[in-house]
């Protein structure tokens, strides 16, 4: 009796924590349809005339376009990155091969604002301030160590006898790496590629330091439109952006097997 | 065909390899006996190229292979668990090979047939290899292994972790392949039965070492050390001291018999232990009232039946002396129907049996 009050109890708790997570991404989503100009809820009418002025406008356009730009490339770098270090630290004894992995990590601890402006400083010597180069370069800083611990932990679950056997049988490291060890940590690849492009389309801190005109990110758009009035069109593009990511979310993990997505992550 | 050369591999402070020189003959199935750390699987995993040596060279077909990658080597491996690839089918994983050196689609498909068909695993070929059973598994790994013509094939122990039967039915099975494709092969078991089976020859590992190389019947019948003896012959070993020199060796066992020691003389020193050690198969028993004759070569010593185990192909008896314990193994039949709690006289000719000194090494 006792046991199955604490059991309702628990439920009831997770229920409450789902509602407040997902709470105000219904409200956001509920917003971008409002027929009114104002940012409210609950929405006044309904209307998807907030959709055409976003795909009237070249400067949102523009940043859609560049977020995607710079999500894809980080999205890339830090997970091929990730999966050579996570090779790298497979040579190394238990105790070392701890430490790195801890190691790893302390980049996501330093303030994005740090990031920001030191890197501004050193991409500017080589004139590439507001370009995607130092987008791109700065988002891995903080992707790459997530996408490592990712891999890293999908390479420890895998059975290194199956590259030993085609390393045996004539393959050369890069074929065996390709034909033997990623199909079978695909799901860990995928979820590690996933995470960077997320946290790569999410970043604003050093997007904000780092992007020009040119190269503005969909939250630096954001936050440069919300700063002289509220703009139900910043309601779409969040709208979109979720429904972006949770689709992303729902075919990394169909592709990749829904089990081992949840184990990956 | 295969030499190595003083191979040697450490991890850190622990010697896994220690100087091992061995040659195997072209077509030859030499099997490396150990127990399990005596570093054969490490051995053969240097052959293959995963575990850079120390020191020491390794020769196949007279090339020095020591420091070439796995993937260069002429050598292929048959895993213990097998190691087949879950993502790919029996056909694929056994393409494998073929695919890697270039070989175009059709003709790796036909290969891999004709290797399936030398398994006889062909109605498998579209199967996922985690559906098969341990024995069609490790059939699969040996066709992926012999579809790429290795000039040496290296073998895992790949039968351990089959049931007995299947594992007997595989040695012959094994043996078979062997005979027909004649590819060299070197055979890592820690299962006696299995080295004797298939090997030509066999070499005992004992702590990262290579003690003895031979025939099956050599390394039985003349071991180097006691710990040759003991793995292969689980023999009685029975410390006794040494009571005559000179005068014909003689040795008092701890139940007080004095029994000849056909040792060199040299070897000896007076009041010094001297292990002997008796195979059970080479005790002799009879009941009590026949040990009045003794024709005065054997040694003989009257002792009690404890238990007696029939095993249908052969009895065991476990007999006590005193304090010490005696197991003999004898055919059916030849143990006069004794049972536990009978007076008998175990026999032996003293120059069947082998001799040790206190560290082990041979005393002839």
């Amino acid at each position: 009796m006792r046991e199955r009050l604490l059991n309702a109890a628990g439920r009831g708790v997770v229920a409450v924590l789902l509602c407040l997570l997902v709470l105000p991404l219904a409200v956001v989503v509920a917003t971008a349809f409002d027929a009114s100009g104002a940012v409210a809820f609950p929405p006044r009418g309904l209307s998807t005339r907030w959709f055409s002025a976003l795909l009237a406008s070249s400067t949102w356009l523009q940043a859609l376009l560049n977020s995607l730009v710079v999500a894809t490339g980080t999205s890339a770098l830090s997970t091929a990155v990730g999966v050579a270090a996570a090779l790298g630290v497979r040579q190394l004894d238990e105790g070392r091969r701890r430490a790195v992995v801890a190691l790893a990590v302390l980049p996501l601890l330093v303030p994005g604002v740090i990031i920001g402006v030191t890197t501004l400083t050193l991409f500017s010597q080589f004139g590439l301030q507001q370009s995607y180069v130092a987008l791109v370069l700065a988002h891995s800083l903080w992707a790459t160590p997530l996408a490592f611990s990712v891999i890293q932990a999908s390479f420890a679950r895998f059975d290194w006898q199956l590259h030993e056997a085609a390393l045996d049988l004539g393959a050369t490291p890069i074929r065996a790496f390709t034909g033997v060890v990623a199909p079978n940590v695909r799901a860990g690849l995928a979820v590690a590629a996933l995470v960077a492009f997320v946290v790569s389309l999410q970043e604003f801190v050093i997007a904000l330091f780092l992007s020009g005109p040119d190269t503005r990110t969909v939250p630096v758009a954001a936050w440069n439109s919300l700063r002289q009035s509220l703009d139900p069109v910043v309601s779409v593009v969040s709208a979109l952006l979720l429904v972006a990511v949770v689709g992303l979310v729902v075919v990394v993990g169909a592709l990749a097997g829904v089990g081992r997505f949840a184990s990956d992550l | 065909m295969l030499e190595l050369d003083d191979l040697t591999v450490t991890y850190g402070d622990l010697t896994a390899v220690d100087g091992v020189s061995l040659n195997v003959r072209d077509g030859e199935l030499c099997c490396l006996l150990g127990p399990s750390g005596s570093g054969k699987s490490t051995l053969l995993r240097a052959v293959a190229g995963f575990e850079p040596p120390d020191r020491g060279r390794v020769r196949i077909d007279g090339q020095d292979v020591t420091d070439m990658p796995p993937h260069r080597r002429p050598t292929s491996m048959v895993f213990q668990d097998w190691a087949l690839f879950p993502t790919k089918s029996v056909a694929e994983n056994v393409a494998f090979g073929p695919k890697m050196r270039g070989v175009g689609r059709a003709d790796r498909r036909a290969a891999a047939q004709e290797a399936l068909k030398l398994v006889e695993m062909t109605d498998y070929a579209e199967a996922d290899p985690t559906d098969l059973s341990g024995g069609q598994q490790q059939r699969v790994a040996l066709a992926r292994s012999l579809i790429v013509e290795p000039d040496l094939l290296l073998l895992d122990e790949p039968l351990s972790s089959l049931d007995r039967g299947l594992r007997e039915t595989m040695q012959v099975e094994l043996k078979r392949i062997h005979d027909r494709v004649e590819t060299t092969m070197l055979y890592v078991t820690h299962d006696q039965n299995e080295a004797f089976t298939l090997g030509d020859r066999l070499g005992v590992m004992e702590a990262g070492r290579l003690v003895q190389v031979g025939t099956p019947e050599a390394v039985y019948t003349d071991p180097v050390d006691r710990f040759v003896e003991s793995f292969l012959g689980s023999p009685n070993l029975i410390t006794c001291r040494v009571v005559d020199v000179d005068e014909g060796p003689t040795v008092e066992t701890p139940f007080g018999v004095r029994v000849p020691a056909p040792v060199d003389p040299d070897r000896l020193t007076l009041g010094d232990d001297l292990v002997v050690s008796l195979r059970p198969e080479r005790l002799s028993v009879t009941a009590v009232p026949a040990a009045a004759t003794d024709g005065g070569t054997g040694a003989s010593v009257l002792a009690t039946v404890v238990e007696r185990v029939y095993r249908g192909s052969d009895v065991r008896l476990r007999l006590s002396v005193d304090e010490t314990e005696l197991f003999v193994k004898r055919p059916i039949g030849a143990d006069g129907g004794l049972a536990a709690g009978d007076e008998v006289t175990v026999r032996w000719a003293p120059d069947e049996a082998t001799y040790f000194d206190t560290s082990g090494a041979r005393c002839r």
